[in-house]
């Protein structure tokens, strides 16, 4: 046993030092703006709620152990059964399901928002345990595009398609053009509204545009005889491209302003304060005031230029290219000082 | 080519490199040795223009480090000790971006690109992401791109770890013969043989200072005896319960 504990007390401070879901959640767009509207919510935004915020926390503790030390150390099987079955305990998720099952038996809850919960952490737990493609690997053949810049926005394209944010903009763009085909006619206020949903749900990647890149990323933009606003624009291009497509279906100039607006406001924290990401997680702003600028921000240019006039566009690209001769500076005055 | 006075770099209250100062001509092969922590890489860093020095100056070919800092990118080549790669990126796809950066045109970048994959042995897994690649591919992908470019001088930190005997002799031979037309490299290196095989500078730095400096031939004993005695002579510590029955 003594084995065994020693095990567990590794994985547990691994497990504490290493999660970085809730405070990831804090500082997303997506999930402040749907805390906001809870109290409005239906079953949909329900089913949102769940996958934002128990899919990314309800990790396998056990995979904090590289498989290879697991199967190195002298454990018996009966010791493999018992970290396999204790292991899971150290998540705090695995302990909120049983007391939901609890409130679920007393009637304080319904059993079907019981079962909800525990099928996404359980497929949150299997997921984890798979062997996740590394984003580029499942996105090999990403478009080429002209200029030297290619490459870069290749690159870039496929650390987007890596994060979370991208899958759940892509079910409210897919679900509401569905709903646009199949289903009765709507004012085109509501395809606005979730026009802006789409590019929330991205915005916070436009404040962490390097969160991807690792240390060797970051060393090599140092070392490439390049500008700082041509580094920062091949970033923005993927930004751009995906956002592009995602709001097509639905109020494209307004989602693309928006866009726009979600990169200007997000260049701050993403040059001066970059900080790293997971992938095939939720992306973590610089804080949910900012989040909430940004999302602000960003709701009213994409109104403007829904309900008044398509000349707001031209303020809004004013604004990014402003960002982006700005903080292009900044990029370069901050090369050779480290991140 | 490559010129520094009284470099230093502090980091709070610890000296990490104090007082360097060096002059390495073209067409040297400098070799840069000490133990782990000596400051060799954060004297690369700073030469490179990655990192800012406390005081002193650094000047590469011709041009000052901290005034001109994208001139002097376009001059040089590097193997940063992180080795600079993208994950989202192919082997080859690193290449491709590293000539288009470096100005050369499609057609040119493209037959560098096959040579240096073909030198490499690097074709196979041309296509393999540097996410999955062994730490082998990965640091051949990052020697490559510091070539491609045809640099004036290449920095390298710590080339030859990780790669296989052959590989290793292949760099060394290009290394060598770049040498021969002008290229001047600056490299760190642990592996004492492969030091002694290539240098025609040795500079030798402990705690941060050059306690040696001479062209490779004017060494008084062997590298590694010279070594050994001026950086740092191995104790082995006896571990008694090594090899001991299992109480």
């Amino acid at each position: 046993m003594a084995r065994l504990a020693a095990i567990l007390g590794a994985v547990w401070r691994a497990f504490q030092r290493g999660e970085k879901s809730i405070a990831s959640l804090a500082g997303n767009n997506f999930f402040l703006v749907a805390v906001f509207f809870l109290g409005k919510a239906g079953s949909f935004l329900f089913l949102i709620m769940g996958l934002v915020v128990l899919f990314p926390l309800s990790t396998d503790p056990l995979r904090k152990i590289p498989p290879s030390r697991l199967a190195l150390w002298p454990l018996d099987k009966r010791e493999h059964l018992l970290l396999r079955a204790i292991s899971p305990w150290v998540n705090p998720m695995t302990w909120a399901i049983v007391a939901l099952a609890l409130w679920a038996l007393r009637g304080s809850v319904t059993i079907g928002l019981w079962g909800l919960a525990a099928g996404l952490v359980a497929a949150g737990f299997v997921i984890s345990e798979l062997p996740l493609p590394r984003g580029a690997t499942m996105w090999r053949r990403v478009p080429h595009f002209p200029g030297e810049l290619d490459q870069l926005v290749r690159k870039n394209l496929r650390e987007m398609l890596s994060t979370l944010d991208f899958y759940c903009a892509l079910l409210l763009s897919l679900s509401t053009a569905l709903y646009r085909v199949f289903g009765p006619p709507l004012p085109s206020e509501a395809f606005m509204a979730m026009t802006v949903l789409v590019v929330i749900a991205l915005s916070s990647y436009a404040q962490c545009l390097f969160g991807l890149d690792g240390e060797g990323g970051w060393s090599r933009y140092r070392l490439l005889p390049m500008s700082g606003w041509r580094i920062l624009a091949a970033k923005d291009a993927a930004f751009l491209l995906v956002v592009a497509v995602l709001v097509a279906p639905l109020a494209p100039l307004a989602g693309l302003g928006a866009g726009f607006v979600a990169l200007a406001m997000g260049r701050r924290p993403s040059v001066l304060d970059p900080r790293p990401q997971t992938r095939w997680r939720f992306s973590a702003g610089a804080s949910p005031v900012y989040g909430i600028g940004q999302v602000v921000s960003m709701a009213f240019a994409a109104s403007a230029i829904f309900l008044t006039s398509w000349l707001i566009f031209l303020p809004c690209v004013a604004l990014w290219a402003g960002s982006l001769w700005w903080y292009g500076q900044k990029m370069e005055e901050r090369e050779g000082g480290g991140r | 080519m490559i010129s520094c006075r009284n470099l230093t770099r502090r980091y709070g209250n610890f000296t990490a490199v104090d007082g360097l100062n060096l002059e390495v001509d073209m067409g040297a092969i400098c070799v840069f040795l000490g133990p782990n922590g000596a400051g060799k890489s954060t004297t690369v860093k700073m030469l490179t223009g990655l990192l800012p020095p406390t005081s002193g100056t650094v000047e590469v070919c011709g041009l000052d480090a901290a005034a001109n800092p994208r001139e002097l990118k376009r001059r040089i080549g590097v193997l940063p000790e992180d080795l600079g790669l993208f994950d989202d990126l192919t082997v080859e796809e690193h290449l491709l971006l590293t000539g288009a950066v470096y100005g050369l045109d499609r057609q040119e970048t493209h037959r560098r690109t096959t040579q240096l994959l073909h030198a490499l042995s690097l074709e196979h897994g041309r296509h393999t992401f540097a996410a999955s690649c062994s730490h082998g591919m990965r640091k051949k992908t990052s020697f490559a791109m510091a070539l491609l470019p045809n640099p004036q001088v290449l920095f390298l930190d710590e080339p030859f770890e990780a790669v296989d005997p052959v590989t290793s002799k292949i760099m060394r031979d290009l290394l060598q013969a770049a040498a021969r037309r002008g290229v001047t490299v600056f490299l760190t290196a642990h592996i004492l043989s492969v030091a002694e095989e290539i240098a025609t500078q040795i500079v030798m730095i402990r705690k941060g200072k050059i306690v040696w400096n001479s062209p490779a031939g004017e060494l008084p004993q062997s590298l590694e005896a010279h070594y050994f005695d001026l950086v740092e002579s191995p104790v082995v510590e006896e571990l008694e319960w090594l090899g001991s029955p299992p109480s």
